[in-house]
């Protein structure tokens, strides 16, 4: 009796030993609601999304895709060429590039995730469609509140029938501490807090999925970018630039920043681009140097049967 | 009169003063004051006059003392004084002093600069005395007043405008309180992203037709022993195991539609089951059920916040779902009524072989979608192509559109759709909702939630159900809510659904059924 007592009295002071939970498994599939958590938890669904670091995670030909396409694009790639400009110098300055120099861009990309930019005087003033070759492809980044702005300009039948829209690219920041949360896009009018950057992307001129494999690479990047968390150091995170290479084959690269970014934010410069901005580190362009150089490396990146192979391609056409 | 010591004292330990432990509070800071300042035994200097002489410096020198209110403080301390100084700004006090004992405290500060130079070594042109130089300069153009003042005044402003900016709204801040109160939680499991857990899962579980059948315990503790927490961890986190067979080819990595592949049989490409416990399952839902049980129980006391709610919201039940089977192109949408909140969801007339009919873009610009609603918001899903129409459609309907909310599809693994040629020249991992709005509706909570959606991807063209929590978060669970081109899976509480793929009618609404019933009249006559 006694020692009985005594087993149960120590029983009772120690917490309940976890020896028998089940491990059986549980029958029905189970998917979390992030939006219902966010509101009780105050935590970003999109920090929830499971391939926000190696976004192909799964997929090894696909890894080896981007892997090689890398390699080879950094190998057909000019000097990272800055110009460092005042804002309202940039017209004149690309217009000198135009008519005097005789350079054109194949992709051009305006803007980043900034919200104070100065992109449509520059839609305006310039004239784009002699900057950029045909074919060529236009990146607009700006806020989502910009971008919608800039249907109505877009939209008129004169840039419609230049500038084809083909895709709306978006880009989110993990949390609001991001250097890239969209904090002064919230206006009075929005009903949700925005968490996005939105970038319009237009073809020039025609290509085909089918037919024009030198000339782009299709299906290789989503129209959707995560901040990852090594791509806080400067104005534009390098998947902004990724998805434009990996899509055109094409080694003449224009970025044109028409906003100050300032020292927090500072522009770095990229191999294979003529980053034009206020704030860019170095001011070394040079339009004869640039197009000796691109002389030399060709204007497309040539065709490598290892990425023939792997890349995604449209299902083949039926002889004619 | 500024008690100029009390204006010392203020400069010299801003920093410490408002920090922690002190926090601004007043009579600790009388209580330091007295310590430093005044001869002990003294006791004529009281807390009172404290008071004063900081409101005095206060008003003297505006914005330089910051005060914030603490009914708190009265009611832990039975004492009179209610605030606590929650920011002292040093170069305000700084100019007040200046204004009062001219350069003694620049002097003060020029002297030890220039003591510093002495003491460096003498050599004229080193890299070191040319930066003290630079030093001194820059010392030199502060120490004029008007230069000073400018750049005070500067930062003042910026600082001033960043609060502006930065500062939530009371009605947010309420409005978010109010959502997380009355949001029923839903079932959270967090997804264990640690690959070595698991493979060792996968050598420990039984599959057996797709199914994961039980669990080899014995091993767990082998397990465990080599990687420590494993335990731990199954008992809280969602596990995915590779469902490997006889023709799975590891090196092929993973299948591009995982748990909705149809060649389960066949497919090379790996698969994945998902492995949570009975047992967690059961806690998590065991808790979910008492935390809304206690909100329940909370809720039937109303809310002091009741912005955008109707007046009867804390006891009036829900109205049952409400579907009407029609073909919306030719719909009289007089018979709905007004709505407060409209999702629409239209088949847009893109080049794909959906296994549903279309209807051609122009007869939905068509539809009269500027008859449901005086005020409110109306979502339009979106695809590709059909964003600039459906935008140029809302404006045409008289809405603005002021959102665009971006659905990031996600599959089994909660990872991002990458693969599969989703789209025509990028794959598509999201899809978007134009968001628009029309008159000014002051009843609608704004920014209660994100422009985001991070779900998984189910039936083709089935829309994330995250979406009603967020409108009726928004609108209210009483408000009249419709979605258009809806299917039975859309049918919810509190909504009315109309689409031609819907099973029969059921209308609860005197009101409606009788527009309803005139309108079939109508339509046979």
């Amino acid at each position: 009796m006694f020692t009985d007592d005594l087993y149960l009295d120590s029983k009772a002071g120690t917490p309940p030993k976890t020896k028998h939970v089940s491990f059986k498994p549980a029958k029905k599939f189970h998917s979390n609601d992030y939006s219902n958590n966010y509101v009780h938890r105050k935590s970003f669904p999109q920090k929830y999304v499971a391939n926000i670091e190696n976004t192909v995670e799964g997929y090894p030909k696909l890894k080896r895709l981007l892997e090689i396409k890398e390699k080879q694009i950094l190998e057909y790639s000019s000097k990272p060429y800055g110009c460092k400009i005042g804002l309202d110098q940039m017209v004149p300055k690309l217009n000198q590039w135009i008519h005097k120099d005789k350079i054109n861009f194949d992709i051009v990309m305006i803007g980043c995730l900034s919200d104070n930019q100065f992109i449509y005087p520059l839609l305006t003033q310039l004239p784009l469609d002699k900057l950029v070759s045909k074919p060529g492809f236009l990146f607009i980044w700006a806020s989502v509140h910009k971008i919608n702005e800039l249907t109505r300009l877009m939209n008129t039948e004169l840039w419609a029938k230049k500038f084809r829209r083909s895709e709306e690219l978006v880009f989110i920041p993990v949390d609001k501490n991001s250097p890239f949360y969209p904090g002064l896009d919230n206006d009075d009018k929005a009903l949700f807090e925005k968490m996005q950057w939105h970038c319009w992307m237009c073809i020039t001129g025609t290509v085909r999925r089918s037919t024009d494999g030198h000339l782009i690479h299709c299906n290789v990047d989503t129209d959707l970018c995560i901040e990852k968390e090594n791509n806080r150091d400067g104005a534009v995170p390098s998947d902004l630039y990724r998805v434009a290479e990996n899509f055109s084959t094409a080694t003449r690269r224009l970025h044109i920043i028409p906003t100050r970014t300032g020292f927090e934010k500072p522009v770095r410069l990229r191999p294979g681009w003529v980053i034009m901005s206020p704030d860019v580190m170095l001011d070394n362009f040079d339009a004869s140097d640039y197009k000796k150089e691109i002389s030399k490396i060709g204007t497309n990146i040539p065709i490598k049967a290892e990425i023939e192979n792997l890349r995604p391609k449209s299902p083949i056409q039926k002889a004619q | 009169m500024v008690n100029l010591e009390l204006l010392d004292f203020l400069i010299e330990s801003h920093a410490q003063l408002v920090a922690e432990p002190v926090m601004g509070n007043m009579e600790d800071l009388f209580v330091l004051y007295k310590g430093i300042y005044i001869a002990s035994g003294d006791d004529s200097y009281s807390l009172e006059r404290f008071v004063e002489d900081i409101d005095s410096i206060a008003n003297t020198s505006k914005g330089s003392i910051v005060f914030e209110e603490n009914r708190l403080l009265s009611i832990e301390k039975s004492s009179h004084i209610t605030k606590y100084i929650k920011l002292i700004d040093v170069y305000l006090l700084n100019l007040l002093h200046e204004q009062l004992v001219p350069s003694s405290r620049v002097n003060r500060t020029k002297n030890s600069k220039t003591d510093a130079v002495e003491c460096a070594p003498a050599s004229s042109s080193n890299l070191m005395d040319r930066l003290m130089v630079a030093l001194d300069s820059a010392i030199e153009i502060k120490s004029d007043i008007e230069s000073r003042k400018e750049k005070v005044w500067n930062h003042y402003l910026f600082s001033k405008l960043d609060e502006l900016l930065t500062t939530n709204v009371g009605s947010n801040i309420l409005g978010k309180e109010r959502a997380m109160h009355n949001t029923p939680v839903a079932e959270f499991i967090p997804i264990c992203a640690n690959t070595e857990h698991s493979s060792l899962l996968s050598t420990l579980l039984y599959i057996v037709n797709n199914k994961i059948v039980s669990m080899q315990t014995t091993k767990l503790s082998k397990c465990e022993a080599q990687c420590p927490g494993f335990k731990e961890c199954l008992l809280n986190n969602i596990h995915y195991v590779s469902n490997l067979k006889p023709q799975t080819d590891l090196t092929l990595g993973d299948c591009s539609y995982l748990d909705t592949c149809h060649k389960l049989s066949t497919c090379r490409y790996v698969h994945y089951l998902q492995y949570i416990p009975q047992s967690l399952k059961e806690r998590v839902s065991k808790e979910s059920q008492e935390m809304n049980k206690i909100m329940e129980t909370k809720n039937s006391k109303i809310s002091y916040y009741t912005h955008g709610e109707c007046c009867s919201s804390s006891f009036k039940t829900l109205l049952p779902p409400q579907w009407i089977c029609c073909d919306v192109r030719k719909f009289d949408f007089r018979v709905l009524g007004k709505f407060s909140a409209v999702i629409a969801d239209p088949a847009w007339n893109i080049h794909m072989n959906l296994p549903y009919g279309t209807c051609n873009d122009i007869e939905l610009l068509e539809l009269p979608l500027d008859q449901l609603q005086e005020e409110g918001v109306l979502f339009l899903w979106v695809t590709g192509r059909a964003i600039e129409l459906g935008k140029e459609s809302l404006t045409n309907w008289g809405y603005e559109v002021v959102n665009e909310i971006a659905w990031i599809k996600t599959n089994q693994l909660s990872r991002t759709i990458v693969t599969g040629r989703t789209g025509h020249w990028l794959n598509h991992s999201k899809e978007h909702l134009l968001v628009g709005i029309k008159g000014k509706p002051e009843w609608i909570n704004r920014n209660i939630d994100l422009d985001l959606i991070v779900s998984i991807t189910r039936e083709t063209s089935r829309k994330p159900d995250e979406l009603y929590g967020m409108v009726e978060r928004m609108v209210g669970t009483h408000a009249r809510k419709l979605e258009i081109f809806g299917r039975n899976h859309n049918v919810r509480p509190g909504w009315l659904t109309i689409g031609n793929q819907l099973t029969g009618n059921c209308i609860h609404e005197m009101d409606v059924q009788e527009r309803y019933d005139s309108f079939l009249n109508s339509a046979s006559a």
